[in-house]
């Protein structure tokens, strides 16, 4: 019983960290048709910078946790602007010449291209991201987790909220949801639709920043953190369905639990497979996920 | 009239002087992973041996030649590990090859050395079969070479470690899914088993898993007293800090690659007091040592050498490399392979003082005496026995065996 | 043709005097291996370039075939010849296993289920040890069949030394492989299957449509595409002779997919050309000077072609002027960088993204536009057809018995969009060789109507009866097969096929060759194509278009199209014709022909059911009309009788006329 309690936290902190980045795709998606296969590479830069950032600050004298809340808007803002660039760099062109490939390319490409510079300004190494709380863990009943871990939970939550609010409240989240209803039609309804994919592009990276700076202190940073986080975060986009927020949040954390258990109660070496298999069945039988809407042929 | 010959003994001069320079260096391999997750060691493997090159040259040369190192990434992906090598052979025209840290690529490429006769010494990886692949009588001559501590040597060592020494009596292996870990990993649970032990649990992992709670779950559940890890930096890290959250406190031992930098900052608290064999401590303990190890921080303007393990062979295999070259008089492939089987003069290094260190039918120079036990303190591998190296032991040279 | 010949004359003398030329046996193996990389481009390109689905799971297929030799050799010491036979094999199964779950996505979705299953493959190979030795890998040895030392001295000029010869037989054996592969790539690409696989990416609908499943096509170039993945893969184990599990990984997978793009789609050249620049890229990335010598020649080349494109046509220049510029900017960076082993893949991701901003076609893809821009005697080929067209054979339904019944019958069909009722209700009945039509306001439902009676939408109740049977729920092909034909409001023709073989896909039913007969050019596949080809040209005549049969049907002008549409519905032999209003956007004369075309239709025994907001069309060609509006028949009968009903000119006119 403990130790099932103590999986269940542990599959929902890590399917968090799915969710959120998976999160991210959801938004280009229903915006653009498209998404960013260097998703991991935006939350490895994310951490990265928010590294040096936490760097900077406590080497002019400020504590640790004061760094990490100064350092949060300024990775932020880091992130919105790489998600413009990815956008503006490799999926307009390829949005105006309609060509599948082309996007699936770009972006593929602009994650090598942003990991090599990863490893070129951060070196080669997994480094320590100083944790800005306690590194001792709370005891909880029979489960056992650190403070940090309910900070990824929290945060990556409160984050997934505030974009869905700014969606349905602020002027502009209503033209991105209404390219993603009908690019088409809220373009002649005079929506710059090309600025509101650039803007989904931004808020897409500006979450896996995010997400890159919440789990950098409990796992390492390092050029090459984000390549199996952006692999699985597809995974549970498609589980999830990328038409829905709700969907992404428990596809990731379907994906999390599955995963500790399977590694507990089967095999460590086969922990990865049950998620995959998953992936498969889901898209089997129910091709726009779990929580998909179908779609309408238009004819 | 008289400017013409000038201006055209000039450029006789010019070029016979390139030539010279062109036909006088003596190309060296040096292949390894310089990017990607491995790299560390790659590069501080390329690093060391540069500095060595780059002693030599400035000391002569060889035969009077000028060493140039040939560097190829391998990516520590089999198959451009071998195009590398075809390139380095037939293309580059290498008379001898230095590194490899991953084993697969190092099985993958050494066979194409062996075929065009040119040696090779393996200075990272440590899968115990790289240089058994073509011994002889089944094959004229071996010509792969390794001046690292095999998986044989460290796995013994790790369970002389914690069985013996240490006096545990349920250990629990955790080793990644990838060749390194899982050769290791059979090595390791030979090791035991000649001790009469048998691992609680053998658990695995991926590169880049940052959740190991399950795999610790399962060798707490199944009652380990101590882990046994064969894997690399980042995800013994992982390992460290997923004890650490369960509040799960047992001695890590495991492979040399505990001592890399991921994992050392990556675990912080967590990972003091991990022990793992080290031919190379970055530590002063001889004027030789001493001047590589300020050398290597000036050169590259670092403090902490990211692997000291890697480094200090990379720069070694230089040495034994220009040693069996002066010695064959040659770049003949042949011939620098006999010499290097009966080397002659002593070769100073800074892992060991290398007198006769291969054979024709021994191609490890490091032997089970050599390594010593490194653990993490105040986020640096200190010597975990300083009895070790103490006095007239702070050089350990190999013994017959 | 003479040309075609020589050409290929020339590349097979390339090869066989290939190993002689290239001593070092760096490059041979450098050769051996963009063969094999092309083998599995080439592959990649049916479902990739023709389908437009893209697979990043192609390293696991490879894998596949590499670890069915690996297992072969190391389980039952069997070596290359069954090797061949089962890889293929192995990984066509698996490659099937794939796609029956994953082709019913697509897009995004598409590439991330091969993903996966990339992964999962990987994983299954490291894990089953028992198998295929795990992370350790599995050793094999190069093949040796012909030992020809013994003439050595006759041919003393070469050098027959052992491991010489063994690698230049295995470069035979690979260029053998790839010029097969080549050929049964042409053959089925020429082939109906090839004509599916590419209507299906231009218009899936109207394919499924023409009875051509899309879904079974596409699994069907999937499979096709694995068992060459699994083909290169047998060769690449016996070519690097040590295969293990990381080798077969995404970055694999991009690479094929790069070879592609780069090369070109939709041909023979560019995904060996692709594979060529992708096996060389890491020599050139891991040598500066090479480097440097590489981008000063491509920009060299750019330079020129830009310059001599831009002297041909001035207004080329804008569109040119970047790519060029970007190559000489490429090069000046080249000749500034110092060391470049650090920045390797950053370059390696500019290279990318530089093919799919400028090179969208691929290299191949650019030539051939560049060369038709400026001298337009260059044009796309295509099989050009010699057959004259009798536009009397065009139709050969035999409606023999022209019965009392109904040939289609809809019972109270209801169809639910959420909130909204598109149909409610509606009865329709349509006898054997009249034509019905059926027209209202927009939103009636009447596009609606066509897509039930086409299988696109599924009834949320009632019945649809054809010739009697239930075909409520079958899917678009099913009900094509049986003889319902249609075009559509807004034309879907397959653009990049040309008029023939958009008729060609239509015929697609009249064919019962299998794959097999094509890739071995049995009689009987040359025997139906030839019949098939003759029928197209009569169907173009009966439309009128059988002298612009080899245009692409995208170039055609709009009226055109619509008739081309017709004349594809018709080579299905259908007993029932779906028309969404064909005479939109028409032209007068294009109208007169409309309505003549639809009358010999009609006198031939085919029932039409017409959509039409032409007044006088629909009255002056139809039998019955049934009138819909908001999803309900308000009206039926005769032209004049419709026309006089007031609830039909209330619902036109919007209430003016009160109850």
């Amino acid at each position: 019983m403990n130790i099932l309690a103590q999986l269940i936290v542990s599959g929902i902190v890590v399917g968090m960290i799915y969710g959120v980045i998976a999160f991210g795709y959801q938004l280009t998606f229903s915006t653009s048709k498209t998404l960013n296969f260097g998703q991991g590479e935006a939350l490895t830069l994310g951490a990265l910078v928010g590294l040096s950032l936490v760097w900077f600050l406590t080497a002019r004298g400020l504590g640790i946790g004061l760094a990490y809340i100064v350092m949060l808007p300024l990775v932020l803002m880091f992130g919105l602007a790489q998600g413009a660039v990815v956008e503006r760099l490799g999926v307009r062109q390829a949005i105006k010449n309609k060509s599948e490939a082309g996007w699936i390319m770009a972006t593929i490409a602009l994650g090598i291209i942003f990991r090599n510079i990863a490893e070129n300004l951060w070196g080669r190494d997994a480094l320590k991201f100083p944790s800005p709380l306690p590194e001792i863990a709370i005891v909880v009943g029979p489960v056992r987790i650190q403070p940090m871990e309910v900070v990824i939970v929290l945060g990556a939550l409160a984050m997934m909220l505030a974009v869905e609010a700014f969606n349905r409240k602020s002027i502009f989240g209503k033209a991105v949801v209404a390219t993603a209803s009908d690019r088409d039609a809220a373009g002649l309804m005079g929506i710059n639709t090309g600025l509101v994919i650039t803007f989904s592009y931004a808020l897409s990276s500006m979450a896996a920043a995010f997400a890159g700076v919440l789990i950098a202190p409990i796992t390492l940073a390092g050029a090459t953190m984000g390549g199996v986080l952006g692999l699985k975060a597809f995974a549970v986009a498609i589980i999830g369905g990328l038409s829905s927020g709700l969907g992404v949040v428990v596809g990731g954390l379907i994906l999390g639990i599955t995963e500790t258990f399977t590694g507990y109660y089967i095999s460590t070496g086969y922990k990865d497979v049950p998620g995959l298999v998953l992936l498969l069945l889901v898209l089997a039988l129910k091709p726009t996920g779990l929580f998909g809407k179908a779609v309408i042929k238009k004819v | 009239m008289k400017s013409w010959a000038s201006a055209a003994a000039l450029a006789a001069v010019f070029v016979w002087a390139n030539q010279a320079c062109a036909a006088e260096s003596i190309k060296i391999g040096l292949t390894g992973p310089f990017t990607g997750g491995s790299s560390s060691m790659g590069v501080s493997m390329r690093d060391g041996a540069k500095l060595a090159a780059a002693e030599i040259n400035k000391a002569g040369g060889v035969l009077g030649r000028q060493l140039e190192l040939v560097e190829r990434d391998d990516e520590a992906k089999n198959e451009v590990g071998v195009q590398v090598t075809q390139e380095l052979i037939n293309k580059e025209g290498v008379v001898a090859n230095l590194g490899y840290a991953n084993t697969g690529v190092a099985l993958a490429s050494t066979r194409f050395y062996q075929e065009a006769e040119i040696p090779v010494i393996d200075n990272v990886a440590t899968g115990s079969i790289v240089t058994r692949q073509f011994l002889p009588p089944e094959h004229k001559a071996n010509y792969v070479f390794r001046n690292a501590a095999n998986d044989k040597i460290q796995s013994g060592m790790i369970a002389e470690e914690a069985i013996k020494r240490q006096g545990f009596k349920k250990p629990a292996i955790l080793a990644d899914a990838t060749n390194y870990g899982q050769l290791g990993q059979k090595d390791l649970t030979a090791a035991l088993g000649t001790m009469g032990v048998k691992p609680v649990t053998i658990e695995k992992f991926n590169i880049g898993d940052t959740d190991m709670t399950a795999q610790v779950l399962r060798a707490k559940e199944a009652g380990a007293d101590v882990i046994l890890t064969y894997a690399i930096g980042p995800e013994l890290a992982q390992i460290a800090n997923a004890m650490g959250r369960q509040g799960w406190k047992v001695p890590l031992i495991g492979s040399w690659t505990l001592s890399m930098a991921s994992f050392i900052d990556g675990s912080g608290a967590n990972g003091e007091g991990a022990m793992m064999p080290q031919t190379f401590i970055q530590a002063g303990t001889t004027p030789r040592r001493k001047a590589f190890i300020e050398s290597f921080q000036k050169t590259y303007n670092i403090d902490r050498m990211a692997s000291p393990v890697s480094a200090a062979q990379g720069y070694d295999s230089v040495y034994l490399m220009a040693a069996a070259i002066a010695q064959a008089k040659s770049t003949d492939g042949r011939k620098v392979r006999a010499a290097l089987e009966n080397l002659e003069a002593k070769v100073e290094g800074v892992v060991t003082t290398y007198d006769k260190p291969f054979s024709a039918t021994d191609h490890e120079a490091i032997s089970a005496n050599i390594p010593v036990f490194g653990v993490v303190k105040g986020g640096r591998v200190v010597l975990a026995h300083p009895e070790d190296l103490e006095g007239d032991k702070a050089i350990r040279t190999k013994t017959g065996s | 043709m003479l040309v075609k010949t020589a050409i290929r004359t020339l590349i097979v003398a390339a090869l066989v005097i290939a190993p002689f030329a290239v001593t070092s046996p760096y490059y041979l193996h450098l050769l051996v291996t963009i063969a094999i990389f092309a083998i599995v481009a080439l592959g990649l390109d049916i479902v990739f370039g023709y389908t437009g689905e893209v697979s990043i799971g192609h390293a696991a297929l490879f894998g596949i075939g590499a670890y069915t030799a690996g297992c072969l050799v190391m389980h039952f010491d069997l070596g290359f010849w069954p090797s061949i036979v089962l890889g293929p094999i192995v990984a066509a199964a698996f490659g099937g296993l794939l796609a029956l779950p994953a082709l019913r996505v697509t897009g995004p979705y598409l590439a991330m289920v091969t993903l996966a299953f990339g992964t999962i493959v990987q994983i299954l190979i490291n894990e089953t040890v028992d198998l295929t030795n795990g992370p350790l890998g599995i050793k094999l040895n190069t093949p040796f069949f012909l030992d020809l030392r013994d003439y050595g001295d006759t041919w003393s000029i070469l050098d027959m030394s052992l491991k010489r010869m063994r690698d230049v037989e295995y470069f035979y054996v690979t260029g053998i492989a790839l010029l097969l592969a080549v050929l049964v790539i042409n053959r089925i690409t020429a082939s109906r299957f090839g004509r599916a696989f590419e209507a299906l990416r231009d218009a899936p609908i109207a394919c499924d449509c023409m009875a051509v499943s899309v879904y079974r096509h596409k699994v069907m170039a999937f499979i096709i595409s694995a068992a060459f993945a699994g083909f290169g893969g047998v060769l690449f184990a016996f070519s690097e002779q040590y295969i293990a599990p990381n080798t077969f990984s995404f970055d694999l997978s991009v690479q094929f997919l790069l070879a592609v793009t780069m090369g070109g789609r939709k041909s023979r050249l560019g995904p060996i050309l692709g594979a060529t620049i992708v096996v060389f890229l890491p020599n050139i990335l891991a040598d500066i000077a090479l480097f440097r010598i590489v981008v000063g020649v491509i920009a060299a080349i750019a330079l020129c072609v830009g310059l001599y494109a831009v002297l041909r046509r001035r207004d080329l220049l804008p569109k040119l002027a970047p790519p060029v510029a970007l190559c000489i900017l490429f090069f000046v960076l080249a000749l500034t960088m110092r060391s470049i082993t650090d920045f390797r893949l950053s370059i390696f991701g500019l290279m990318i993204l530089f093919v799919v901003y400028f090179l969208p076609d691929g290299i191949v893809g650019a030539a051939k536009i560049l060369l038709r821009q400026i001298t337009p005697a260059f044009r796309k080929r295509h099989a050009s057809t010699q057959a004259e067209g009798e536009a009397s054979h065009a139709i050969t339904v035999t409606t023999d018995a022209v019965s009392a019944d109904a040939l289609l019958e809809v019972r109270t069909a209801v169809m639910q969009f959420g909130g909204l009722r598109a149909l409610d209700k509606v009865d329709l009945a349509v006898t054997a060789g009249t034509i019905h039509g059926l027209i209202g306001p927009n939103g009636s439902g009447k596009s609606t109507m066509m897509n039930l009676l086409s299988g696109i939408y599924t009834p949320t109740s009632g019945e649809i009866l054809f010739e009697g049977r239930s075909i409520a729920g079958l899917g678009s092909s099913q009900i094509a097969g049986r003889g319902i034909a249609r075009t559509f409001q807004n034309v879907q023709l397959f653009g990049e096929l040309t008029l023939l073989e958009n008729v060609l896909v239509g015929l697609h039913h009249s064919y019962k060759s299998t794959l097999l007969d094509v890739v071995l050019r049995l009689p009987r596949a040359i025997r139906e194509e030839r019949a098939a080809r003759q029928r197209a040209a009569d169907i173009l005549s009966f439309v009128g278009l059988r002298d612009r049969a080899d245009e692409e049907a995208r170039n055609l002008p709009y009226g055109k199209q619509r008739l081309l549409e017709i004349g594809r519905a018709l080579a299905l032999d259908p007993k029932l014709l779906l028309l969404d209003e064909p005479a939109a956007g028409l032209t007068a004369p294009d109208i007169a022909d409309l309505i003549a075309i639809i009358k010999a239709i009609r006198a031939r025994g085919i029932s039409v059911i017409l959509i039409e907001h032409h007044m006088d069309v629909v009255m002056g060609l139809c039998d019955v009309i049934t009138v819909l509006d908001f999803g309900q028949k308000i009206a039926e009968g005769q032209a004049a009788a419709v026309q006089a009903n007031p609830r039909v000119v209330e619902a036109y006119l919007g209430g003016a006329v009160a109850a």
